[in-house]
């Protein structure tokens, strides 16, 4: 590996500084005003809430819904990644299935809640094609759904990549050696999954836990820690150290699911290589499996349908005449398409500059000695797990009395911050693939540090960069719970405007706001999937 | 001595989308004895494996073990095995539960006597509660062979058993195939892309070019009489440059 230069080091610095800024002394400030009091610094804040039943409550029932969400999730995704990978299922289908069930990651949550109230509420296109309502979907039952639409597509992805790297020849083995069906799914699927299993329900478990798009349209009465630390900061009467205090808690799932990540990565087992064979025969398991996955997508399909629909009827379900009314009343009202201009900034500035710091941080920490490197892989944990609330709750506490109260800064940062993790894991996956002595090679070759990069390094990771793009700008579109805390009026963005838009029941307006946030994810998805397809065929 | 032959391949082929693998591959292959299948890379000879194991279905031909038909037959009821090239040890058992893995499912297949002879056999048994990643490729490849041998397979496949082991390892378990040939009489077909290891392991060799055979026969057969110029360029060719080295390197008098 090369030696330690001082541009290495002035880049590990700027990173750091920004981490220390925007993460560390967030959470710091976060912490001590949770210990604030009137009289100075005591547990007060902490006794009070603890002593008041109704938080007590939601806090047990987020915990309860989300450990339910967490396990329907995880057997859901595993059926189905199993059915993408070990049955022979008409390929065309597959590739339905698996585009099918990553859509509603190309939405706010807070707009699944109004799908599902357009889909199953007592006037609800489901509801009238099915006559009557299913189930009240106010509280748990409508709760539950939301969370296992929002938590699958991560769920899936996490186990069907998994699955690409089981080797397959082990079946094989466990069939000559005569075991028996049971054993053999146990030795050759389950057991190699065992860690990623317990990986995806920690994620599922955490990603409903925290957050608040769904509870916020469909929760009812029944009451979940994130509406609680909305109400408490944002209610009538905003009390900063009881959110301070509720979201110390919220952070409690997420430092335990850290430790619970940490001791199943002893689970996981590294192949020396994978070996695809072909799948055997089997018509009863394909169909079940292609059945239960289809089933999943349609159902999943059926729910956001209604958003197609709606906004071009006049007054879905009463009036069902065809119009663009609608569409064009979100354009024509400046408000509005201020609020989508906003979120494309937003998303353009945190997804360049997450692609540089997070590109950066895994450069130094794969590819240089660069001492303290492993600082970035204990941020990329923290941020996993960190939910987007807490973050954005801690902003507010530190930047409230500071000029970057209410800029686009915060919020950029926020985002940036909040989905860290996965694009400088995709990089950190990619740089350490390649041939570890490269900068050591154009440097004999007469280039700088930079110059490797920018002529070597950078080239061979197009592929995985055009990734990380995809992910940092959809999510900065669709998520709600990161920035609720830290838009202002000027600063506005259409996850938010959504959730004002509820205020005024102004539902059709809503759906057209998502149909855009949709319309822009899927555009710059099918722009990044071209682009990376090119990519692959170059090397 | 009496010569039966054990296991016969009549005119197998093989096409991937359009593609020739194995054209009329005929073969027959008497008790104990050690076969390889030689050829380069691309040549079939993995798919030919493969074929006989039951793990890839044929297109034409037929395959017959001990005067049965098995071209029908399921893999795991030919009772054939196989170790493969990165012996596909079960990370999560350690060496003793991969080996009596499979007898798990078959009680009573094995005495303990019997086990315990393969393991001094193998000379594993200070190795027996070690995990996969603490043995060593030679110690990996022993265990995957006694996992497949206390299964008391009526044949064995070996995929490039050599080929991730180095130097003086190589030599050894060399010897180790041919003695577990002649130990359990357990007829042994190698695929193998290397003619010094095809020809100093095997009593017969079947060269494979190109889905073809280009030459079956004793290693005596194809050094001294090969049968075209194939068998001459890319078997022969090879040795005779080894040997020249090897004569530079001891000088002529040890020829």
């Amino acid at each position: 590996m090369l030696n330690v230069r001082a541009e290495m080091r002035v880049i590990y610095g700027i990173i750091l500084m920004i981490f220390f800024l925007f993460l560390v002394l967030p959470l710091g400030i976060l912490v001590v005003r949770s210990f604030e009091g009137s009289q100075g610094f005591d547990i007060y804040n902490y006794v009070n809430i603890l002593s008041n039943s109704e938080l007590m409550t939601a806090f047990a029932n987020s915990i309860k819904i989300s450990s339910i969400t967490a396990a329907i999730t995880t057997i859901l995704a595993f059926l189905i990644a199993y059915a993408f990978h070990f049955t022979n299922i008409f390929k065309p289908l597959k590739s339905a299935i698996k585009v099918g069930i990553l859509i509603p990651m190309l939405l706010p949550t807070i707009t699944y809640g109004f799908a599902i109230m357009y889909s199953f509420g007592n006037q609800g296109l489901i509801t009238q094609m099915l006559g009557e309502p299913l189930f009240n979907i106010y509280g748990f039952n409508g709760l539950l759904l939301g969370y296992v639409i929002y938590t699958l597509p991560s769920a899936f992805l996490l186990i069907n990549n998994s699955f690409s790297y089981i080797d397959k020849k082990f079946m094989i083995v466990s069939t000559l050696m005569m075991d028996s069906s049971m054993r053999s799914f146990y030795n050759t699927i389950l057991r190699p999954m065992l860690g990623t299993l317990g990986g995806a329900f920690v994620l599922s478990f955490i990603l409903s836990f925290t957050d608040y798009g769904i509870p916020a349209s469909l929760g009812g009465t029944y009451s979940v820690v994130a509406t609680q630390l909305y109400q408490v900061m944002l209610g009538t009467i905003p009390n900063f150290s009881d959110g301070a205090v509720i979201a110390v808690f919220m952070l409690l799932p997420a430092l335990f699911a850290i430790i619970l990540l940490k001791y199943l990565e002893r689970f996981n087992f590294h192949y020396d290589k994978f070996t695809p064979i072909d799948i055997i025969q089997n018509r009863v398991r394909d169909s079940v499996l292609g059945f239960i996955s289809i089933g999943v997508v349609v159902g999943m399909f059926s729910i956001f349908l209604v958003m197609f629909i709606a906004p071009f009827l006049t007054n879905f379900p009463y009036n069902l005449t065809f119009t663009f009314q609608h569409f064009v009343n979100v354009f024509t009202t400046s408000g509005l398409s201020i609020v989508y201009k906003n979120s494309i900034i937003v998303a353009i500035f945190t997804t360049v500059i997450g692609i540089v710091i997070a590109y950066c941080s895994a450069i130094l920490n794969t590819r240089t000695s660069l001492k303290g490197r492993g600082t970035f892989d204990l941020v990329s944990m923290i941020t996993n797990t960190l939910p987007g609330m807490v973050l954005g709750l801690s902003y507010l506490l530190l930047f409230n009395e500071s000029s970057l109260k209410g800029t686009f800064i915060i919020i950029i940062f926020c985002n940036i911050v909040h989905y860290f993790t996965t694009p400088y894991l995709m990089a950190k996956n990619s740089l350490s693939k390649m041939n570890p002595t490269w900068e050591t090679t154009g440097g004999l070759l007469g280039d700088s540090w930079f110059k490797t990069i920018y002529r070597v390094i950078l080239p061979n990771s197009a592929s995985t960069v055009t990734e990380m793009f995809s992910y940092y700008f959809i999510n900065s579109m669709v998520t709600v719970s990161g920035i609720i805390f830290l838009v202002s009026a000027q600063t506005s963005l259409v996850s938010s405007e959504i959730k004002e838009l509820q205020h005024f029941a102004k539902f059709n307006e809503i759906f057209v706001l998502s149909l855009l946030i949709f319309c822009t994810n899927i555009v710059v998805k099918l722009i990044c999937d071209v682009i990376q397809k090119r990519q692959f065929q170059k090397t | 001595m009496e010569v039966s032959c054990l296991l016969k391949l009549e005119k197998i082929s093989k096409q991937y989308d359009n593609k020739v693998v194995l054209d009329n591959i005929s073969l027959e292959i008497n008790k104990g004895e050690i076969v390889s299948l030689l050829g380069q890379s691309g040549s079939g000879k993995t798919t030919l494996l493969n074929i006989i194991l039951g793990l890839i279905k044929m297109d034409k031909g037929r395959i017959i073990f001990d005067n049965e038909d098995l071209t029908n037959v399921k893999m795991r009821d030919r009772g054939f095995n196989i170790v493969f090239q990165d012996y596909a040890l079960f990370p999560h058992l350690n060496a003793y539960d991969n080996i009596v893995y499979g007898l798990k499912n078959k009680r009573g297949l094995v005495t303990e006597e019997e086990l315990k002879e393969y393991i001094n056999f193998l000379e594993l048994k200070p190795h027996l509660n070690k995990k996969i990643s603490e043995l060593s490729g030679g110690q990996k490849q022993r265990v995957a062979l006694a996992r497949t041998l206390v299964m008391k397979p009526k044949l064995l496949l070996l995929d490039e058993p050599l080929s991730a082991l180095d130097g003086v390892i190589k030599e050894s378990i060399k010897e180790r195939i041919k003695s577990i040939a002649k130990e359990f009489q357990l007829t042994t077909i190698i695929v193998t892309h290397d003619p010094e290891e095809a020809l100093t392991l095997s009593d017969k060799i079947l060269i494979i070019n190109q889905g073809n055979v280009s030459q079956f026969g004793t290693p005596h057969e194809i050094i001294h009489h090969p049968k075209n110029e194939f068998v001459k360029g890319f078997i022969l060719k090879q040795l005779q440059i080894k040997r020249q080295n090897i004569f530079h390197l001891f000088g002529e008098q040890y020829a």
